[in-house]
């Protein structure tokens, strides 16, 4: 579904990103982690339009992406949740889920079932649907963000840290919901940094170190692998 | 005496009926992009020049069918204007081109019509007769002035509250790149919200043409006043212009009828200073609280 | 501590590298070019030339101090003709009205120039950016309205004649000493422009124009700076009035219009925005060509300054010479690639004192913190106590409150309820550039590093923001530093060295107590662990408090006397390493036995 080959993007004349290649298929997920700084952000911006790559392909079911604008990559299938819950503050939390909907105008039916599938899973959401988005807690907006991208129906979906300021509790949920979405045929990759609590809900993992990928993995090995890491690294700390 | 407060009030009100409206047109526009647009006040001008060669002395139903039409051009010109201004910001790490092309555009458009229509102040026949009011006689087009900015206060109210466009164009002024993200498509409704902002100029330049000063240097007055008048209600609030607009309106009216006509733009000048040193939010404006 | 193992890591620069500034060679440029123009006309005799060239040398002068207001201020006027109106106005006034003399009506119009200039100043302290431009503009405006009204003392439209004989003869080679004046006038703005730039006072205005946030928590005001760059262009634009008034020898209403204003402005634009020879050039463009070269369009004027102006902002930006700066920069490599900076090589300089271990005494202290972003909380009744000397780690997911809690502490943003104590004394509602006066400094997540600034110039800034004299060791360490990077540019680093830069910033500033925001982020593990020696030196050697908030936590556990973990805005643990380790609120960070 989402195909990157040789990535190469940073800000302005600096480089952050060098030769990253992954790939999404369509009803996986795909754990992305790394220390901050890494560049997992700066990935996801690539993918979606954000930065401009330097060099490399964005390919979206074999449609090349790289170059084209957030808004149009978005109105392709590709759609970036970004860090920190970020929702349209003073619209209502209805008007937030509408504005998801700019990805796929027209769609009058499978908008409104959409609707009524975010309510059933996040509940609150309809209970406060008149309320203005910056009266959520955090937690909320964030649901509220996933939602207004799942209105979208996009075929890949990016989701940058989706914890961010949230209760550890959360977590579980907004997951087996990204897990559930996947399922319907979604490509889902998430940058995470709590990977312990994020690793089975995923297929496939991914650790980004200093701009590189560092190894790709199944999910179910990512704790191992990790492991047999860090003592490869203690081993040539203490030579 | 009486009847001087009255025509103070009066005119006072009106004319910040048109200082409202121009910077609820600022609001619009400075939402979506954060831009604030230096050339609107040639806009508004060019649409008192609409009222001058479309429909100077002509019957009500010509009138009213150049009024739309004037609008419609204008809109055209500013989202233009827009297009041009944006072009730029495009790419460009430096974010802030668009205050020496709108300033550009303005002494372009002032120049323009300085050449072609030379210096003069145009006189324009209004549609609407004068009538009384508490005694003093009131040109209809001061009526128009504040029927006008009513109208666009609640036009835009619903527009933005309402629709999908207007939604999305506030969606824009609050993240623009979770719109982005989301794929509205930013570069059109920015373009959309200029045209708004030209089609409220223009039509509101071609209704108060009769009391205004349709001239090529006049731009830049109203622009000042109409950015004062944004300020002291707050920039980005709507129903700040309201109480912004009349105010300044009110007090340039004042100096001009106790100190001088010349001391105009001087009295709004002092407002302008007064208002940044005690209050630069603006009466309903709200601190900006962006997260770092 | 040995901190010497890469000691002269690198040679010299070599000394054929290109300048990372183009400034002085400009200022030379410049200076020629106004000295030919300026005398050039008198030894041939030539007596318009003469005239005109007087006129455009004071417009260069009021256009270099729109430049200096423009770019290493941050400010754009639309207003500078009208200091230079006050300036020549308020002077024929006096000189030619009042039969003051001429010295005397100088001063009383440059003092009205400079009250001029507080009208413009005075907002600046509260606002800025497109707030100023409307004041300005309006200002412009307003200024020939006022001289046509107040006609009982500016004798309205018909103006004021002067006349100076004395300063129009010629007294050797064909020039006059007025000619000498107006031509050396130009040249000083230059050298007082290029001066301030290097000057302490306008690294400061230039960092408080690009980054307010960061220049506060260097101790600077960005308004006072504001404030004070409108002052000094108004006075240096005040003197160009002063000398306007013998070389047109009349002064009326349509003079200073709005389009005058407009002039100076332009040029800068034009000529290439923050160049010292922009306005040269930019004057040259936009006031000879159409007034002189096209001198039968004179009606066309107004209409090719827009036109010119707005088809360099759209197709180079960088106007004229700033477009050819552009080039020879690219040209030339100015920048040293991904390892150009590194602490360690500087470390050895600063030899230090005894082992210190940190002390009973508390300087940093947060009583139930709480800091909410509409019904978000980010920071949630904290307590938090920091010893003098030690290194306190402050650990937790992202979003859990760390940073905001910086930018409290800092003095960047105000919490809603709690307090907080620096040095015992209550700093909650502090703000930031006296926070950082008191001792403070910090680095940023998103490191603050300026591109216009040589690399040294960047790390200078720590330099600036200190209070008082440097300590033999950091004066020793600064000349080391100038001396390797006072010609390499900052654009190029990494992320992770940007971090280490506004380390370095606050190693300058001897800042007492400095809070660093993932300073380990991006860097190498080599890179890394010269870092924690880095941290460790400051805190053992030199006895600094260090709040260190990092993800990596080998890292924060090496290094830290004490940390703290935050979740969620609370603070869910604090203790020494080893307790907060075994915490079992800290189990979930521990991923993989790695601590990821």
């Amino acid at each position: 579904m989402l195909e990157v080959r040789n990535l190469h993007a940073g800000y302005g004349i600096v480089p952050v990103l060098e030769d990253v290649s992954l790939s999404a298929r369509s009803g996986e997920i795909l754990l992305i982690g790394g220390e901050n700084g890494a560049g997992k952000s700066t990935l996801m911006r690539a993918i979606a339009g954000f930065n401009r790559p330097t060099r490399g392909e964005v390919l979206l079911e074999g449609k090349p992406l790289q170059g084209m604008a957030p808004e149009s990559i978005a109105r392709a299938g590709l759609r970036l949740v970004l860090d920190g819950h970020r929702v349209f503050p003073e619209l209502s939390v209805f008007d937030n889920l509408r504005m998801g909907a700019a990805a796929r105008r027209g769609d009058r039916v499978g908008f409104d079932a959409a609707i009524e599938e975010i309510y059933t899973v996040f509940p609150i959401l309809k209970e406060k649907h008149r309320k203005y988005a910056r009266d959520l807690s955090g937690g909320q907006q964030q649901m509220l963000a996933l939602g207004q991208a799942f209105v979208a129906q996009p075929k890949v979906l990016l989701c940058d840290e989706p914890s961010m300021g949230l209760a550890q509790a959360l977590l579980p949920q907004i997951l087996s919901f990204l897990r559930k979405w996947a399922e319907t045929g979604t490509a889902v990759v998430i940058v995470e940094q709590h990977l312990q609590v994020t690793a089975p809900y995923a297929d496939r993992a991914m650790i980004v170190e200093r701009g590189k990928v560092k190894f790709e993995c199944p999910a179910a090995e990512l704790d191992a692998r990790l492991a047999a890491e860090a003592a490869l690294e203690q081993a040539g700390a203490g030579r | 005496m009486l009847s001087e407060i009255a025509i103070i009030v009066i005119r006072g009100i009106a004319i910040g009926s048109i200082f409202a409206m121009i910077a609820m047109s600022f609001n619009i526009v400075h939402g979506a992009t954060g831009i604030l647009n230096f050339a609107q006040g040639n806009m508004f001008v060019l649409g008192g020049f609409g009222a001058f060669f479309l429909a100077n002395e002509t019957g009500v139903a010509w009138w009213l069918l150049m009024l739309p039409l004037t609008g419609i051009l204008i809109a055209g010109l500013v989202a233009l204007q827009g297009w041009i201004t944006l072009l730029p910001l495009r790419s460009s790490v430096e974010q802030d081109s668009w205050l020496i092309s709108t300033v550009a555009v303005s002494v372009i458009i002032a120049a323009v019509l300085m050449i072609t229509q030379g210096p003069f102040a145009y006189t324009v026949q209004g549609v609407v007769p004068s009538f009384r009011i508490l005694g003093v006689r009131t040109p209809g087009a001061y009526a128009l002035s504040i029927g006008c900015m009513v109208f666009w206060f609640v036009a835009l109210r619903i527009f933005l509250r309402h629709t999908f466009v207007g939604l999305a164009i506030s969606a824009l002024s609050q993240d623009f790149d979770a719109a982005r993200a989301a794929g509205l498509p930013v570069r059109r409704l920015q373009i959309v919200a200029f045209a708004i902002s030209g089609l409220m100029v223009g039509t509101a330049g071609f209704l108060v043409a009769p009391v205004i000063s349709v001239a090529s240097d006049a731009g830049l007055r109203y622009v000042l006043n109409g950015f004062v008048a944004a300020v002291v209600g707050g920039i980005g609030s709507n129903l700040g212009t309201l109480v912004g607009g009349p105010l300044v309106g009110v007090v340039t009216m004042l100096t001009a009828y106790r100190i001088g006509g010349a001391y105009q733009d001087l009295a709004s000048l002092f407002v302008l200073v007064a208002i940044l040193m005690l209050r630069p939010q603006g009466i309903f404006g709200r601190v900006s609280a962006r997260r770092v | 501590m040995a901190i010497s193992e890469t000691v002269g890591a690198r040679g010299a620069a070599p000394a054929t590298r290109p300048r990372f500034s183009s400034d002085l060679q400009q200022v030379w440029i410049g200076v020629a070019l106004i000295a030919v123009t300026g005398f050039g006309p008198s030894f041939l005799g030539n007596s318009y030339w003469v005239h005109t060239f007087q006129l455009v040398n004071i417009y260069i002068a009021a256009a270099i101090f729109q430049n200096f207001l423009f770019v290493d201020a941050g400010q754009k006027s639309f207003g500078q003709g009208v200091l230079l109106g006050l300036g020549a106005y308020v002077t024929a006034i006096f000189f030619g009205l009042h039969d003051y003399s001429f010295a005397l009506a100088a001063l009383i119009g440059l003092g009205a120039a400079t009250a001029g200039g507080l009208l413009f100043a005075f907002p600046a302290l509260r606002v800025q950016y497109f707030h100023l431009g409307f004041v300005t503009l309006s200002a412009a405006i307003v200024f020939p309205q006022i001289l046509m009204s107040l006609d009982r003392w500016t004798n309205g439209i018909n103006g004021i004649s002067v006349s100076l004989p004395a300063l129009h003869q010629e007294i050797f080679l064909g020039l006059s000493p007025l000619t000498i004046l107006v031509a050396l006038y130009p040249m000083l703005a230059l050298a007082i422009h290029y001066g301030l730039r290097r000057s302490r006072l306008g690294r400061q205005m230039r960092v408080a124009a690009i980054s307010p946030e960061a220049a506060r928590s260097l101790g600077i005001k960005p308004g006072v700076m504001r404030f004070i760059a409108f002052v000094i262009a108004a006075i240096g634009t005040g003197v160009c009035g002063i000398l306007y008034l013998p070389a047109v020898s009349f002064v009326s209403p349509q003079g200073f219009n709005v389009e005058l204003s407009f002039v100076f402005f332009f040029a800068v634009v034009v000529g290439g925005r923050g160049q010292m020879l922009g306005p040269v050039i930019g004057i040259w463009i936009v006031f000879i060509l159409p007034n002189i070269a096209l001198a039968q369009f004179v009606e066309y004027r107004l209409l090719i300054y827009g036109v010119l102006t707005l088809v360099t902002v759209m197709l180079f930006p960088d106007g004229i010479v700033g477009s050819i700066e552009r080039w020879r920069s690219k040209r030339g490599v100015t920048g040293r690639g991904e390892q150009a900076f590194r602490v360690d090589a500087f470390l050895e300089q600063l030899t230090g004192g005894s082992d210190r271990q940190p002390v009973d005494e508390v300087v940093v202290e947060v009583r139930g913190g709480t800091k909410k972003f509409g019904e978000v909380v980010a920071v949630d009744k904290v307590d938090i106590k920091v010893r003098r000397g030690e290194i306190h780690g402050l650990i937790g997911a992202n979003g859990s409150g760390k940073t905001s809690l910086l930018n409290v502490l800092s003095g960047l943003s105000r919490l809603n309820a709690g307090s907080f104590f620096i040095n015992g004394r209550e700093a909650t509602r502090l703000a930031a550039d006296r926070i950082a006066d008191s001792g403070v400094g910090r680095t940023f997540q998103t490191p603050r590093i300026f591109p216009q600034f040589s690399l040294w110039d960047n790390l200078r800034i720590g330099m600036d923001a200190r209070t008082g004299q440097p300590s033999p060791d950091i004066a020793r360490l600064a000349e080391a530093l100038e001396k390797e990077f006072a010609e390499d540019s900052a654009e190029l680093l990494s992320h992770g060295q940007r971090r280490l830069v506004e380390v370095m910033r606050t190693v300058l500033k001897e800042a007492d107590i400095v809070y660093f925001d993932e300073p380990a982020a991006g860097l190498s593990s080599s890179e890394r662990a010269n870092f924690a020696r880095l941290v460790k030196f400051l805190a053992r050697r030199m006895g600094k408090t260090i709040i260190l908030v990092e993800h990596d936590l080998d890292l924060v556990f090496n290094i830290a006397d004490t940390v703290t973990v935050m979740e969620q805005g609370r603070v869910v643990a604090s203790g020494r390493p080893e307790e907060v380790a075994r915490d079992p609120a800290t189990q979930h960070m521990f991923v993989g036995g790695r601590r990821a």
